[in-house]
């Protein structure tokens, strides 16, 4: 089951995320929903994240591909060049820069759509929420329910309300 | 241009920015349709080029590059607008540039698929571009690497791709909540688009990152596009061409005339849209210092390019020189430099001056002052090969300048419907209370 509660600023929003993980919630059974992008303080609700180095193997493993695609292409057709190298690295030095980049842009996208759980299909109820108002969700059994009601009760939550799972 | 930022509340900013997208007025029917016809008289002379062939242009023996890579170098420096603006102001966390980077961001996009056009037109025949793209094929063509030409196409779709996603990324939260309150064809549209945002803290932690990185990719990607569009010319050996500092000459070139045609973008939202809260006198007032700065930059870069060769005194290389400076060239050179330089410089450099009108009139004569420096670095240098016997001339034909002319109806065209589809500035990135301190 999942339970919600409103906050009118960041402040009671993080006062409440605290009082949570102090209970027992992890970050996992947790989702703060609102329109603009939340700052919470350090350690408020960590969201560890492997982007940047998901996108430097993405780039690296572009720019192979594309040393070996060069290398495959130059050597496929038989060019009669008298002894003369066919591949050269240097001179394209720039294919390589540019695929290395797309690569890393390709590979930001993908995290991004990973990370962020776009495109996967969740039966998680998502709330309505006003302009200004942050949200939290929790996700708990119903023996927790009590327990992340009064937490979200003493930071100051109002409209706390039970959500049901979308069919 | 000091101004006292105003507080507006969040429905507020809502209800103005998407304004735009809920009345369509009479004007601008009539003005899509005008463009409309412009951008279809441009695509027919295309179509009559195909039909005639390449003859129909006015490039011809010793001049193969004329109006259409003029064309093509300037439409790839316009689009660096949106990364400048976008991706250094993101990464150095400047807050005055949230109103303005949706609008720079779509400027880069429609610029890059303009620019890119150019190569395809330049062909003569081409429905066989897809030659240049080197893959094993039966064709007897060996994939070639090594030329320029096709860098220029894998840097472009590079930057294309990077620039479309860039754009795409941070309009996600906007028409997620669009989808919520539009109805009939848009709604399900912005509801595609949204890819189920629901606004959670992951969808926040991720969309941040990833601007953060692709802010950082985008940024080395434009510089290597325009770094990339120099070489092109610098690394054939022809006089005034073969120069180390083309690189970083082209890049400034490029950034400069990309803040011009921000300046003039937002200056026409501005007062078609009634955008006066958003883009306030403190967002002329900065990007119009950056501008001031650039026009140094860029005066710095060619007196540095021009002195070298005249301190040399190559004979070669004094021709085209003398050419450019004193001889048929020289107008369009000397008013390159007041357009480039003496205008921004007056107009912007004193204080008491600057405003938006100011502004926006420096911002389109830098436009004009950057497409000449275009032209003038490409038609001379051409016109004067190294064999004085190959010496010729070069007018352009009916058909390039109306092409040339089309593409300007084009990009206004696509931000006219652009404007139509999406808020021209963030709204989640709005920040009601705007830290703007002169």
């Amino acid at each position: 089951m999942y339970l919600r509660g409103d906050f009118e600023n960041d402040h009671s929003a993080a006062h409440a995320l605290r009082q949570l993980r102090a209970v027992g919630f992890t970050p996992a059974d947790i989702d703060v929903f609102s329109d603009e992008p939340i700052e919470f303080p350090k350690g408020v609700l960590p969201r560890p994240s492997r982007m940047s180095l998901t996108v430097v193997t993405g780039a690296v493993s572009f720019m192979l591909l594309a040393v070996g695609f060069v290398y495959y292409t130059q050597h496929n057709y038989p060019l009669v060049t008298g002894g003369m190298p066919l591949f050269s690295f240097w001179a394209t030095g720039v294919i390589f820069y540019e695929l290395t980049m797309l690569g890393a842009i390709l590979t930001t996208l993908v995290c991004f759509l990973w990370e962020s759980g776009l495109l996967r299909r969740s039966r998680r109820p998502v709330p309505i929420i006003e302009p200004g108002i942050i949200c939290i969700r929790i996700g708990c059994l119903p023996d927790q329910a009590d327990e992340a009601r009064r937490a979200l009760e003493r930071a100051g939550a109002r409209n706390i309300a039970r959500m049901e799972v979308a069919e | 241009m000091a101004a006292v930022p105003e507080v507006i509340p969040y429905p507020e900013v809502r209800r103005d920015l998407w304004r735009p997208l809920e009345r369509t007025g009479r004007s601008y029917s009539i003005w899509v349709i005008i463009l409309l016809a412009i951008a279809l008289w441009g695509l027919s002379c295309w179509g009559y080029q195909l039909y005639r062939g390449i003859g129909v242009a006015g490039i011809r023996r010793p001049v193969f590059w004329g109006f259409y890579l003029v064309d093509f170098v300037f439409w790839i420096g316009i689009s660096h607008a949106g990364t400048l603006i976008s991706a250094i102001l993101r990464l150095t966390d400047a807050n005055w540039r949230k109103p303005v980077t949706r609008a720079a961001e779509a400027i880069t996009v429609f610029a890059l698929m303009i620019g890119g056009l150019f190569p395809i037109i330049h062909l003569g025949r081409a429905w066989v571009f897809y030659w240049l793209i080197p893959y094993p094929n039966s064709r007897l063509l060996w994939p070639n690497f090594r030329s320029p030409l096709l860098w220029d196409l894998t840097a472009i779709t590079t930057y294309l791709t990077g620039s479309t996603i860039y754009l795409f990324l941070p309009l996600i939260p906007d028409v997620a909540q669009l989808a919520e309150h539009a109805s009939g064809w848009r709604r399900a549209l912005y509801r595609k688009l949204s890819l189920g945002w629901t606004g959670s803290d992951r969808e926040w932690h991720a969309l941040e990152r990833a601007m953060k990185l692709m802010a950082a990719i985008i940024l080395a990607v434009a510089i290597s596009v325009h770094t990339v569009v120099a070489w092109d010319f610098s690394m054939a050996i022809a006089p005034m061409w073969h120069s180390t500092i083309f690189g970083p000459y082209f890049v400034v070139g490029a950034i400069f005339s990309g803040i011009a045609a921000l300046l003039l973008v937002m200056s026409i939202i501005r007062k078609t849209l009634h955008f006066e809260r958003y883009l306030t006198p403190h967002h002329f007032n900065n990007l119009a210092k950056l501008l001031l700065l650039m026009s140094l930059l860029w005066l710095y870069f060619t007196v540095a390019e021009n002195l070298t060769v005249w301190y040399g005194n190559e004979p070669k290389e004094m021709a085209v020189f003398g050419d450019r400076i004193r001889g048929h060239f020289a107008p369009y050179f000397w008013i390159m430099v007041v357009c480039n330089f003496v205008v921004p410089f007056v107009l912007l450099g004193i204080r008491r001056l600057r405003n938006i009108r100011t502004a926006t009139i420096a911002s389109i004569t830098v436009l004009v002052g950057m497409w000449l420096e275009r032209y003038i670095i490409i038609v001379p240098t051409l016109s004067m090969p190294r064999l004085a016997a190959a010496w010729g001339s070069y007018s352009p034909s009916w058909v390039e300048i109306s092409i040339t002319g089309a593409t300007f109806a084009v990009m206004a065209l696509l931000y006219l419907l652009f404007s139509k589809l999406f808020p021209l500035v963030s709204v989640w990135e709005f920040e009601p209370h705007p830290a703007e301190q002169d």
